[in-house]
């Protein structure tokens, strides 16, 4: 008995130290952003020379307009100042060569140029680039909405067709928050802190990179460093794509929009638990957004929102996750433990609550009500 | 050939009184549809747009019926002044209108003559002319993001019904 308690004792102290080792998401975000613009401005210097490029706009009411920009440090967006205020502000993704560019990414070779917006006669690459970025959004106040004590893993975001009805984002929560369900508030301050993100009117930052950079980036979580290496597998020329809005740096498949400004309406609909997965109990976040000026009025939103409520299933999820499995039993192994046998601990001996923090806390993650933690505990493994 | 109150107590008499008498109005007539013929759109007063409009559907239900037929020649030749307009008639414009009964033409309202009588104006055409059109075109943008949203909105709910039925 008491050479148990000395193992348990260890295993508390191992366990807090784990995670005082791990850091906070802010800490973890503000590391991020710092490497990001590091690799930025080393991907700046590359051009230390200005040297032009010839651009040719496409599109209607511009008849081929040439402009003369400059190679590597011109955008999308810096061509578009050169025409109306109007192209500035509506425009969304730009093709070049008709391929989908995003609208901060700098132009490297004299091109032909198309700006897309919401009310194109086929806006799809636009609709689809803000599916995608309205998911990276809800993923990016998923990731500062909890407090610093639990942890937070954002999965890949899932490609999912605008007729699906609402766009997703997949996580996994601290294991000790297995039990909590949102409750109306919890999803009404999630969407609150959206539409304050939307007001500053950020603008997503893209960066090609190697794998090894964005290992480095994302070298805190597992889970994204897989992601970085299926999509480097993917991609043609083997380099990742990340987006930073703010401070929050994501991977995505696809071109974002150009700014968090170009929504409008926008709700936090649902987050519903899907079930365990290789990192803990995946959960499936889901919200429904229209951009300005394409907004719907409040009869139809209601019936669109009721849709997005329900769960958007994605059938290729599965493919991807034998793999996964069959590679990383250790970690699976290793990450889970300490926490899923605190429960009992605190029950045998109390004393030991006083000097272990991050246990003891049932500090709520959102609002003031408390999780029920010890109530609903996962049984004693052994 | 309104029916309004005054054609409706005038005894019969309801065409309306123009130029010189009779026979000028018949000219005044000829010569704008002339006109419209040719150019298959154009701007007058209000009151000869609208009359002369009655005559301008006649004059293609007449063309529909061919050139072989004795009584549209002979309509054709009276009110074309411009003989060569005859074959544009029966080949151009007769043959756009095949497929529809009546309502050729199109009338639009436009803003009283600037000048000094301030004479009530419209522009009559013939349908389906080469011009950009006369009122803004209201475009329905399938592809937008709300339309796809609303799409998938109705296939579901359809699909829900059907479910319910089985």
């Amino acid at each position: 008995m008491a050479s148990r308690t000395v193992c348990q004792i260890l295993q508390r102290r191992l366990a807090s130290n784990a995670a005082a080792a791990r850091l906070s998401s802010a800490d973890l975000r503000s590391h991020r952003s710092a490497q990001f613009s590091e690799e930025q401005t080393r991907q700046r210097s590359l051009y230390p020379r200005t040297e032009k490029i010839e651009v040719t706009l496409r599109g209607p009411g511009l008849q081929g307009a040439l402009l003369v920009m400059n190679r590597g440090q011109s955008t999308p967006h810096s061509c578009t100042r050169h025409l109306t205020e109007w192209h500035v502000k509506s425009s969304v993704l730009a093709l070049v060569d008709g391929e989908p560019w995003h609208m901060h990414r700098p132009l490297t070779r004299s091109c032909d140029l198309t700006l897309l917006t919401f009310k194109d006669e086929d806006p799809q690459i636009a609709n689809q680039a803000y599916w995608r970025s309205c998911a990276s959004l809800l993923g990016h106040v998923l990731d500062g909405a909890f407090k610093d004590e639990f942890s937070i893993e954002l999965l890949t975001l899932p490609e999912v067709p605008v007729t699906a009805g609402a766009f997703c984002c997949d996580l996994v929560l601290d294991s000790r928050l297995d039990s909590w369900t949102p409750s109306e508030e919890n999803l009404r301050s999630l969407t609150r802190e959206t539409l304050q993100l939307v007001s500053k009117d950020l603008p997503w930052e893209p960066l090609d990179v190697s794998p090894s950079v964005a290992l480095e980036i994302f070298s805190h979580s597992r889970c994204k460093q897989e992601e970085v290496e299926e999509r480097a597998a993917q991609s043609q020329n083997g380099t990742v794509s990340l987006y930073r809005c703010g401070d929050h740096v994501t991977l995505s498949g696809g071109p974002l929009v150009s700014r968090t400004g170009l929504c409008s309406q926008y709700e936090v609909t649902s987050v519903h638990t899907l079930g365990e997965c290789v990192w803990g109990v995946q959960r499936r976040a889901q919200g429904l957004s229209l951009p300005v000026n394409l907004t719907a009025n409040p009869k139809v939103w209601r019936k669109l929102r009721n849709r997005a409520e329900r769960l958007v299933e994605i059938p290729s999820s599965s493919t991807v996750t034998p793999p996964l499995i069959a590679e990383t039993p250790p970690l699976v192994a290793e990450a889970p433990p300490p926490t899923v046998e605190a429960p009992p601990l605190i029950a045998e001996a109390p004393p030991l609550s006083a000097e272990a923090p991050p246990l003891s806390a049932e500090a709520p993650p959102i609002s003031a009500k408390a999780p029920p933690l010890t109530a609903e505990a996962p049984p004693p493994p052994q | 050939m309104r029916l309004t109150l005054r054609a409706l107590i005038s005894h019969g008499r309801v065409a309306r009184r123009m130029g010189l008498g009779p026979e000028s109005r018949i000219n005044i007539l000829r010569n704008i549809l002339t006109g419209l013929v040719r150019h298959e759109r154009l701007e007058t007063t209000r009151a000869r747009a609208d009359e002369v409009r009655f005559y301008a559907e006649k004059m293609i239900d007449y063309a529909k019926k061919g050139e072989t037929n004795e009584k549209s020649m002979k309509m054709a030749d009276f009110w074309l002044t411009e003989k060569d307009l005859i074959p544009k008639l029966f080949k151009v414009l007769a043959v756009r209108f095949e497929n529809q009964t009546g309502g050729y033409t199109r009338m639009a309202r436009i803003p009283n003559r600037e000048n000094l009588d301030r004479a009530a104006m419209a522009v009559l055409e013939y349908k389906g002319n080469p011009f950009p059109p006369l009122f803004p075109v209201r475009r329905v943008r399938e592809l937008s993001l709300v339309n796809q949203l609303l799409k998938g909105y109705r296939e579901e709910k359809a699909q829900m019904v059907a479910e319910k039925k089985d």
